[in-house]
C-alpha cells in the first residue's frame, strides 16, 4: 500500500508530476544525444584517420619519424615482396616524402611532398575522389603536381599553373624541379591539405637520386581486426623497419576517442545536476504542502523509515517513467540520424574540415553508454529525494497537525 | 478491572521556556481506567490539545511522566513513540486527517498494514469497522467525496482498526453540525459498551459533555474538577 499512495500522490499534482517525468525524460533524451553525437564524431574522426590520411599500418625507416628525411629510406621490391604475403592485406601505397618549398611567382610555402603511385593512392584511400578542380594525375603527361585547396587559395594555384618544388636529396644536397598543377584536392582534414603536395613516384625518386626506394608504406586491411596479426607479421619480416598502426601514428585520434568517454561523462554529469536540482525543488514542495498529512501519518504509527521511503519511492517511481520516455525519444531519434546523419556544414561551416572531421556526423549510442546514463540518472533522483525526504522525517507532528 | 490504563505524574508542559515561557499545563495528576467515556472540557487555551497531545506522545511534557500500562512513554525515543502509538492509541483529530489518496477502506485498512495484520484478517476487520461506524456502503470512496460526519466516522473506525488501549480524541465534534455530532457521539457510546474501548475525548460543545460519563474541567491548564472515574 506503500507503493500505491507513492503512486497515488505523483498524480495529486498531475502537471508538477508531468514536468518531472518531462525533466527527466529530456536530460535523458539530451545526454544520450550529446553522447551519441560524440561517440558518431570519435567514429567519424577515426574513419577519416583511416580511409583517408593514415590507413591501418604505416611502415617507415626507425629515424624517418625523427625528421622526415628521405635518407631514412627501404627498397620497394622488399616491402612490396613483404606485403604480399601479409594477411589480411586489402590494398597498400608505397611513398617517398620528402620535406621541402612550394614557390612560384607569388611566394613561397613550407610544404611535404609526397612521391606516389596514382593508382596505389586510388586502392588505398580513394584519392581521386577528392579531387575537386583539375584532374587526378593525366598518365600522359610529366612532372605534374596535385595541391590542396587550402594552399590552392593561399597561394592562388590553379589546374595548369605552374611552380617550383625545392628540398634536399639523399645527399643533402639541394634540389629543385618545375612541376605543373594537374588537379586541386580536398580532404576532411584542412591542415594537412595545406602542408601535402603529390607528385608522381618515379620523378621524385629521380630527382633524389634514389631509384626503386620509399620512405614510407601505407596498407589498409580488411578490417580492424587484421591489424595485430599483421602488425606482428611485419615485423619479424621487416625486422629493421618501424610498423605501426593508426593508434601510434595519428595519437591524437587515439586520444580523442579516450577523451570521449570523459568528456561525455562530464556532460551527462552536468545534465543530471541540473535534473537534481529539478527534483529536489519539486520534492520539497511536495513534502511542505502535505507537512499536516505527513504529521498525521507520524500521529497515527507510520514510523520514519517508511516515511522516508514513500518521498523516495515517489521519486524514483518518477524517474522510472521519466527514464524510459527519454530513452524511448533519443534510440528513435539515434535509429534516424545513425543512417541519414547531421550535416553540422549548415551551423559550422569549413570549421569541422579545419579540425579534421568530415562535415556529416552520424551519431553513435554505445549500449554500455545507455546503461551509464540510466545508473547515473537514477543515483542522481536518489540523492535529490533524500532532502525532501529528510525534510519530511524533521516535521513535528504535533506541529505539523496544527497548520 | 481498576488497574489504571493511563497514569499522570504530576505533568506540566511549559512553552517557548526560553523566550517567552507560556505555561500550558500545570502540575496534573489524573488516572484513566479501561472503559472511560471521559470529556475534557475547558474554555479555549485550556490545555486541552497539550494534555491529549502528551498522554498520546506526540509532545513531550516538561515536567512529569506519563505511564501506560506500566511503560512511562515520556523515556521513549521518537520512532519507539511511533511504534507505541501504532499498537496502543488511536487518534481521531478534529479535522478528520484523512490520507485523501486513499479511498475509506483503505484509509482504516491502512493502520492494519502498518501492523502487518495479514490479509484476509484486515478484510474482514475493515468490513466490521465500516458496517459499525454505518459507512458499509462507503467503503470505497475517497474521503473528498464524504461529508464531513462521514469521513469523522472513517476517522473513528481508523482509530479503532488497531485494536488500541484507548482512543484520543481532540474536539472530534467541532466542525460537525449537530446532527453529525449526535451521530458520532452515538457510535463512540456504542463502542464504548460493546467493545468496553476507552475514548477520552476534549469538547466544548454542552450536548456533548451531557453524554459523558467523566468530566474533568481543566482552567488555565490545572484540573480545575474531575467528576471521577465511571466504569461501563
Ligand atoms: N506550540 C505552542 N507554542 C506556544 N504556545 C502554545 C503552543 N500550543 C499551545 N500553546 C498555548 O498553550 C495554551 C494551551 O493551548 P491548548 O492546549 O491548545 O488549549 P485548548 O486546546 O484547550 O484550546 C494556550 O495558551 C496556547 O496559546
Ligand atoms: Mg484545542
Amino acid at each position: 500500500m506503500l507503493f500505491s499512495i507513492a503512486w497515488r500522490n505523483l498524480w495529486r499534482h498531475r502537471t508538477r508530476s508531468l514536468a518531472i517525468i518531462a525533466s527527466v525524460a529530456l536530460g535523458v533524451w539530451a545526454g544520450a544525444f550529446i553522447v551519441s553525437l560524440y561517440y558518431g564524431m570519435g567514429n567519424e574522426r577515426v574513419r577519416i584517420a583511416i580511409e583517408e590520411e593514415v590507413s591501418h599500418l604505416q611502415i617507415h625507416h626507425p629515424k624517418f619519424r625523427e625528421d622526415f628525411e628521405a635518407v631514412w629510406n627501404f627498397k620497394l621490391d622488399r616491402l612490396n615482396d613483404a606485403l604480399q604475403r601479409t594477411p589480411g592485406v586489402k590494398a597498400w601505397s608505397l611513398r617517398t616524402t620528402a620535406q621541402g618549398m612550394l614557390a612560384n611567382a607569388a611566394g613561397s610555402n613550407g610544404v611535404q611532398i609526397n612521391g606516389v603511385n596514382p593508382a596505389a593512392e586510388i586502392t588505398t584511400r580513394n584519392f581521386d575522389h577528392f579531387i575537386i578542380a583539375g584532374v587526378f594525375f593525366d598518365p600522359e603527361k610529366k612532372n605534374q603536381v596535385l595541391v590542396g585547396k587550402k594552399l590552392a587559395n593561399k597561394m592562388k594555384l590553379a589546374p595548369g599553373a605552374k611552380i617550383v618544388l625545392t628540398f634536399l636529396d639523399a645527399e643533402q644536397n639541394i634540389q629543385s624541379g618545375a612541376f605543373r598543377i594537374c588537379g586541386i584536392y580536398e580532404t576532411s582534414n584542412a591542415p594537412l591539405d595545406e602542408r601535402n603536395v603529390y607528385v608522381g613516384q618515379t620523378e621524385l625518386n629521380e630527382l633524389l637520386g634514389m631509384q626503386g626506394c620509399g620512405t614510407e608504406a601505407a596498407i589498409l586491411m580488411h578490417g580492424e581486426n587484421e591489424i595485430a596479426g599483421a602488425l606482428a607479421f611485419l615485423q619479424k619480416e621487416l625486422p629493421d623497419l618501424e610498423v605501426e598502426s593508426w593508434r601510434t601514428i595519428s595519437p591524437e585520434t587515439d586520444l580523442i576517442m579516450s577523451s570521449l568517454d570523459i568528456s561525455s561523462f562530464i556532460i551527462i554529469v552536468i545534465i543530471v545536476l541540473a535534473l537534481a536540482f529539478g527534483i529536489i525543488n519539486t520534492m520539497l514542495m511536495a513534502v511542505l504542502e502535505r507537512t499536516r498529512e505527513i504529521g498525521m501519518l507520524m500521529s497515527i504509527g507510520m514510523t520514519k523509515i517508511r516515511l522516508f521511503g514513500m518521498v523516495v519511492l515517489e521519486t524514483v517511481l518518477l524517474t522510472m517513467i521519466g527514464c524510459p520516455i527519454g530513452f524511448g525519444f533519443a534510440w528513435t531519434l539515434n535509429e534516424w540520424l545513425s543512417k541519414s546523419g547531421i550535416d553540422l556544414s549548415v551551423i559550422a561551416g569549413n570549421l569541422m574540415k579545419d579540425f579534421g572531421y568530415g562535415a556529416i556526423i552520424y551519431p553513435d549510442l554505445p549500449g554500455f553508454k545507455v546503461s551509464q546514463i540510466v545508473l547515473t540518472v537514477f543515483v542522481t533522483a536518489l540523492l535529490a529525494s533524500v532532502f525532501p525526504a529528510w525534510k519530511a522525517l524533521s516535521l513535528n507532528p504535533v506541529e505539523a497537525i496544527k497548520r | 478491572m481498576d488497574t489504571p490504563v493511563i497514569d499522570i505524574h504530576n505533568v506540566s508542559k511549559i512553552y517557548n521556556p526560553d523566550t517567552i515561557p507560556v505555561p500550558a499545563v500545570n502540575n496534573v495528576h489524573l488516572h484513566f481506567e479501561r472503559g472511560e467515556f471521559t470529556a475534557l472540557v475547558g474554555p479555549s487555551g485550556s490545555g486541552k490539545t497539550t494534555l491529549l497531545n502528551i498522554i498520546g506522545g506526540l509532545d513531550a511534557p516538561s515536567e512529569g511522566q506519563v505511564i501506560i500500562n506500566g511503560t512511562d512513554i515520556t523515556r521513549l525515543s521518537a520512532n519507539q513513540l511511533i511504534r507505541f502509538r501504532l499498537h496502543n492509541i488511536g487518534f481521531v483529530f478534529q479535522s478528520y486527517n484523512l490520507i485523501p489518496v486513499l479511498t475509506a477502506r483503505e484509509n482504516v485498512e491502512f493502520i492494519l498494514l502498518l501492523q502487518g495484520v495479514p490479509k484476509a484478517r484486515r478484510d474482514k476487520r475493515v468490513h466490521d469497522l465500516m458496517a459499525s461506524v454505518g459507512l458499509g456502503d462507503k467503503m470505497d470512496v475517497r474521503p473528498a467525496q464524504l461529508s464531513g460526519g462521514q469521513q469523522q466516522r472513517v476517522a473513528v473506525s481508523r482509530a479503532l482498526a488497531s485494536k488500541p488501549q484507548f482512543i484520543l480524541a481532540d474536539e472530534p465534534t467541532a466542525n460537525l453540525d449537530s446532527k453529525a455530532a449526535t451521530n458520532l457521539l452515538d457510535i463512540m457510546a456504542k463502542l464504548n459498551q460493546e467493545e468496553e474501548m476507552t475514548f477520552i475525548f476534549s469538547t466544548h460543545d454542552a450536548r456533548v459533555i451531557e453524554r459523558a460519563r467523566r468530566v474533568i474541567t481543566l482552567e488555565d491548564g490545572r484540573v480545575a474538577s474531575d467528576t471521577g472515574a465511571v466504569k461501563v
